[in-house]
């Protein structure tokens, strides 16, 4: 830089005429320069002389409304506990199929656990949700029973009260699938009539099967609700005339004389 | 606070002490405005600029940060606005005719000597091709070294060194008729 520094031309250079910005610009920038710091951080609205309270006003509603909000919602929260039904309401949903039989001239300690099992079998799967009681008593309730009824009604109990354990954990329809295809296997074991057999593993592919419906027609029948089985029998005879009842199901699902019950 | 360095006056401003802008103000209006002033030919267009260079100085205080001198920032700022201006008008100098220029001596004819030299002077200025007078004013009026110059203008050291050397050679040549 030495190269270029001449004194002459710098001197020469400053004697040019002296320029300043007038005093008008000098106060602009200077002003803009206050502003800028008068308002560090620049509100979304700019509060204008008197109406700055507007602001605190705001903030002070804005708290309020908060407050209220979150001391009505924990008001809320204890009645909706209060109105929504409590779990256990399903439960006693079998009780009245309990008493619905005791009028009947049907002994009540066959009827007791055959009612318990009615659920289960119901022809709409939605029906089974309420379920019965745990399976192991089940299958104590069972028992009994099998001394008074013939090998095959007990072949058939302890097969219906093993479908149904199964039915009552199941989970998601995947499992309800296997666990039916389980259960006509086990039906085919204790029935091994050829026919029988044949119905088993169709089912194993379509449900509901003529022996399930024979067996929840079954069922009615125990329960006393002849009025039920007999339409029942009948809507199963419309919708498989071709079907041959067995023996052991024919007496099971038909109504019985009157002398013989 | 007014011994300050210019990097501590705009640090306190963009504190928010409205009093080290005041200060800095004043220490660099005139030299600014001259350097303004004689890149650009109307007065009133170099009054717009200049109060144009301000208002981003005033802008950019939050985000300011000591990386360069306080000085080196300022004229790249006029340095992009007067390319900016130059892009839309092309290149002028302002016009010294009519000036009335300082006497320093009594005599008449001194006077009118002086006068005359003046305005070679000046003239020779004008005349210079436009990068080379911007890096003659960065180094009067800025008091820009010859890489700050650079850093200013966009260039490198060398550029600048090369058209401050050719700017100088005129503007002595023009000293030198007297």
């Amino acid at each position: 830089m030495t190269d270029e520094r001449d004194p002459k031309v710098s001197q020469r250079y400053r004697d040019l005429p002296g320029e300043e910005p007038s005093r008008a610009l000098d106060q602009t920038i200077l002003a803009a320069a206050h502003r800028s710091v008068d308002k560090p951080h620049a509100p979304l609205v700019v509060p204008a002389g008197r109406h700055r309270w507007y602001f605190s006003l705001g903030a002070a509603a804005i708290l309020v409304l908060a407050v209220a909000v979150t001391l009505q919602l924990e008001r809320q929260q204890p009645d909706a506990e209060l109105t929504v039904p409590p779990p256990p309401a399903p439960a006693p949903a079998p009780q009245p199929q309990k008493v619905q039989p005791a009028p009947q001239a049907a002994p009540a300690a066959k009827a007791e656990p055959q009612l318990q099992r009615s659920p289960t079998f119901a022809p709409n799967p939605g029906a089974r949700q309420p379920a019965a009681p745990a399976p192991a008593p089940m299958t104590d309730a069972v028992a009994p029973r099998a001394d008074e009824e013939s090998a095959a009604r007990r072949n058939e109990e302890a097969r219906l009260a093993a479908e149904k354990a199964r039915v009552q954990a199941e989970a998601s329809p995947s499992e309800l699938r296997k666990e039916r295809a389980a259960g006509d296997v086990a039906a085919s074991r204790a029935a091994p009539s050829p026919r029988a057999s044949n119905s088993a593993v169709t089912a194993q592919y379509a449900a509901p099967t003529p022996e399930r419906e024979l067996e929840r027609i079954a069922e009615l029948r125990q329960q006393g609700r002849d009025e039920e089985a007999d339409k029942a029998l009948a809507e199963f005879r419309k919708r498989y005339p071709d079907y041959r009842i067995a023996e052991v199901m024919r007496q099971k699902v038909e109504r019985k004389p009157a002398a013989a019950r | 606070m007014a011994e300050a360095p210019d990097e501590a006056l705009m640090a306190a401003y963009r504190g928010g002490d409205a009093g080290a802008f005041d200060t800095l103000y004043a220490r660099h209006r005139t030299r600014l405005f001259r350097f303004v002033l004689r890149s650009i030919k109307a007065r009133a267009v170099a009054e717009e600029l200049y109060q144009e260079i301000w208002m981003r100085v005033i802008e950019a205080r939050t985000t300011w940060t000591p990386k360069a001198r306080f000085t080196t920032w300022l004229y790249t700022i006029a340095h992009n606005h007067l390319v900016d201006h130059w892009r839309k008008r092309g290149l002028t100098l302002v016009a010294l005719e009519g000036d009335e220029l300082p006497s320093a001596s009594p005599d008449p004819a001194d006077h009118a000597q002086a006068r005359e030299s003046l305005a070679r002077f000046a003239a020779a200025l004008e005349a210079l091709p436009a990068l080379q007078r911007e890096a003659f004013l960065l180094y009067e009026e800025g008091g820009l070294s010859v890489a700050e110059i650079g850093a200013a203008t966009g260039s490198n050291a060398e550029t600048a060194k090369s058209r401050l050397r050719y700017a100088m050679a005129k503007l002595k040549a023009a000293v030198n008729d007297d």
